[in-house]
């Protein structure tokens, strides 16, 4: 078969099952809308690849496929840039704090443990809040009901000081909320190796009440430039990037998102965002059994110390 | 299959080709070079070598296998022979699985120096029957001997339980391996020993020892070293991400963005 050995990761991966998984995983990204990395990272591993080398890795690909979403929703002009640089100023300190902290876990060892319970407090949330949202849409579908409405109206972002005016988005709002935001979509997006446009989008849709329509094109501007900083900071503090697993993942992603984007219009977003979010409950909750499970092996290996 | 060959050819060119620009930075390649097999111990008359002394790790790397072969000098009576291959020590932690609240948390680290990160025994009967407990313990024959604690163990815990526990993941891993039964000794006194290195050993010097018992005890040691080298793209990448961080890191996003843009480029137009 097509072997091919990781420099880093140091040991052979089948490179068609990378092209094909990667492609997968852009295709259901482009499709439905969403960042692929919270469910290619948690794949890589399950494949045998040290779930730091996975994170680390992932974020790269994720760059990849957030260029060619931000230049399409950019054309479209569907970006707020004021928006989008104070979130990424924000992430750029998360992420910075993100890698010391997965640096520093990896000091004592425990970096798996914070990445597996990173995704299953996360994918268990996320996949709940998909499936519940996503039945819900279709059951309106069913009856014949609109889609509901988002209620509009005030938030602790209009009541805190420093406000700014955000014209794209039509908002005058404070700066505090964003930086937040921004700054804890960083500190996970370097834990995770994810972009983090899964938390981001629904807080800024309802902790910022910004227009939907601009809410994924803001977002990957934050997305872009926080997992491109992951990566050469993983590089030179971790040393956990791979770059031939980065390629692969780089082409079968970049491919398969096209792919779904062109293939949306084919296909009903609400099942398919039910059956994706029942794909991430699942992974949630095998990681979370394993760690609950009386394991059958007393002793793991370590990184040296 | 060609299709998938063709596939594969195409994605190492690909691989080949964004790293061309790397190849023409002045990395410093780890070229070691290759050690003769050692000379045949002329004194005690036990001859060893291997068939290959270099192994290289390349991008289709799969493991490989190491074949061991020599002479015994007495034709009559050849004694036992017990191949040892060993990778560099290294060292390891090995941590126990503790329940905290309802989570199997890795609790209790313990460390080891020299822990080989290689180790494979291959002789024609058990070793038990070949050699004293006290010369498999001294000669390192047993990989948890090799593996000096240097961390205190947790007071309910016994260190040999670590030694036995490292043991035991190493070999789920296939980097310890025991053959009591796969050294092949022909009358004349030829043997031959061959060993699977998996595809996850780690690269480094590794040495293989051969020892003659006759009676139990141990007459003659001969040696040869085998080098597990990542070469070529392998070496190239390596070296980068070692040693010039930033650059590689520079690299990695620089064609992460590449590949988004002309991937938005191309499907745009068609």
């Amino acid at each position: 078969m097509m072997s091919i050995y990781l420099p880093i990761a140091e040991l052979p991966v089948n490179a068609l099952v990378i092209l094909l998984m990667s492609g997968a995983v852009g295709f259901v990204s482009g499709l439905v809308g969403v960042g692929g990395g919270f469910l290619m990272t948690p794949l890589l591993i399950f494949l045998g690849i040290p779930p730091a080398v996975a994170a680390s890795t992932e974020a790269a690909q994720i760059t990849s496929t957030s260029v060619s979403g931000l230049l399409a929703y950019w054309r479209r002009r569907l970006v707020d840039w004021r928006m989008g640089l104070l979130l990424s100023i924000a992430g750029v300190l998360g992420s910075v704090a993100g890698v010391r902290l997965f640096a520093a876990m990896k000091e004592i060892g425990q970096v798996d443990l914070l990445i597996t319970l990173s995704y299953v407090f996360f994918l268990s949330i996320i996949g709940g809040l998909m499936l519940w949202e996503s039945v819900g849409a279709l059951r309106r579908k069913s009856r014949g009901l609109p889609p509901t409405r988002r209620k509009r109206g005030r938030t602790l972002a209009h009541v805190l000081p420093l406000r700014m005016r955000f014209p794209a988005s039509g908002l005058y709002i404070s700066v505090l909320p964003p930086l937040a935001i921004g700054f804890g979509v960083g500190v996970i997006a370097a834990v995770m190796g994810v972009g983090g446009g899964f938390i981001l989008a629904p807080a800024m849709i309802y902790l910022l009440r910004m227009p939907t329509q601009v809410v994924v094109g803001t977002s990957l501007v934050q997305v872009l430039i926080v997992t491109s900083l992951v990566v050469v900071l993983q590089s030179t503090q971790t040393r956990t990037v791979d770059l031939v697993l980065a390629t692969l993942l780089i082409v079968g992603g970049v491919i398969g998102a096209q792919l779904g984007v062109r293939a949306g219009a084919n296909f009903s977003a609400e099942r398919l965002r039910a059956i994706l979010a029942v794909l991430v409950l699942g992974t949630g909750l095998k990681l979370a059994y394993d760690l609950v499970a009386t394991p059958a092996e007393m002793f793991v290996l370590g990184a040296p110390r | 299959m060609s299709a998938r060959a063709g596939l594969s050819t195409l994605v190492r060119a690909a691989c080949a080709l964004v790293l061309a620009a790397l190849a023409l930075a002045p990395v410093a390649r780890a070229a070691t070079p290759a050690q003769p097999p050692a000379a045949a111990g002329a004194a005690s008359g036990l001859a060893a070598a291997v068939t290959d002394d270099v192994i290289a790790v390349t991008s289709d790397f799969r493991g490989a296998r190491i074949t061991v072969f020599g002479a015994t000098p007495a034709r009559r009576a050849p004694g036992d022979v017990v191949v040892a291959i060993r990778g560099p020590g290294a060292p390891i932690t090995v941590m126990r699985k503790r329940r905290t609240g309802p989570l199997w948390l890795n609790r209790d680290p313990v460390s080891f120096a020299d822990a080989p990160s290689f180790h494979a025994v291959v002789s024609a009967k058990p070793l038990v029957q070949i050699a004293s407990t006290r010369d498999i313990w001294e000669l390192g024959l047993d990989p948890a001997a090799q593996a000096r604690l240097t961390s205190a163990t947790p007071s309910d815990a016994d260190p040999s339980d670590y030694r036995q526990g490292l043991v035991r993941l190493q070999r789920a891993r296939g980097l310890y391996q025991e053959a009591p039964r796969g050294l092949v000794l022909r009358p004349g006194g030829l043997f031959k020993a061959q060993v699977a290195l998996p595809a996850n050993a780690q690269p480094g010097a590794y040495r293989a020892d051969v020892y003659l018992f006759r009676n139990g005890r141990l007459q003659a040691t001969e040696s040869a070293t085998i080098l597990i080298s990542r070469q070529g793209l392998e070496q190239t990448v390596y070296a980068l991400a070692q040693e010039r961080p930033l650059i590689y890191g520079l690299f990695t996003v620089a064609l992460a963005l590449s590949a988004g843009w002309v991937a938005a480029l191309i499907f745009r137009r068609s």
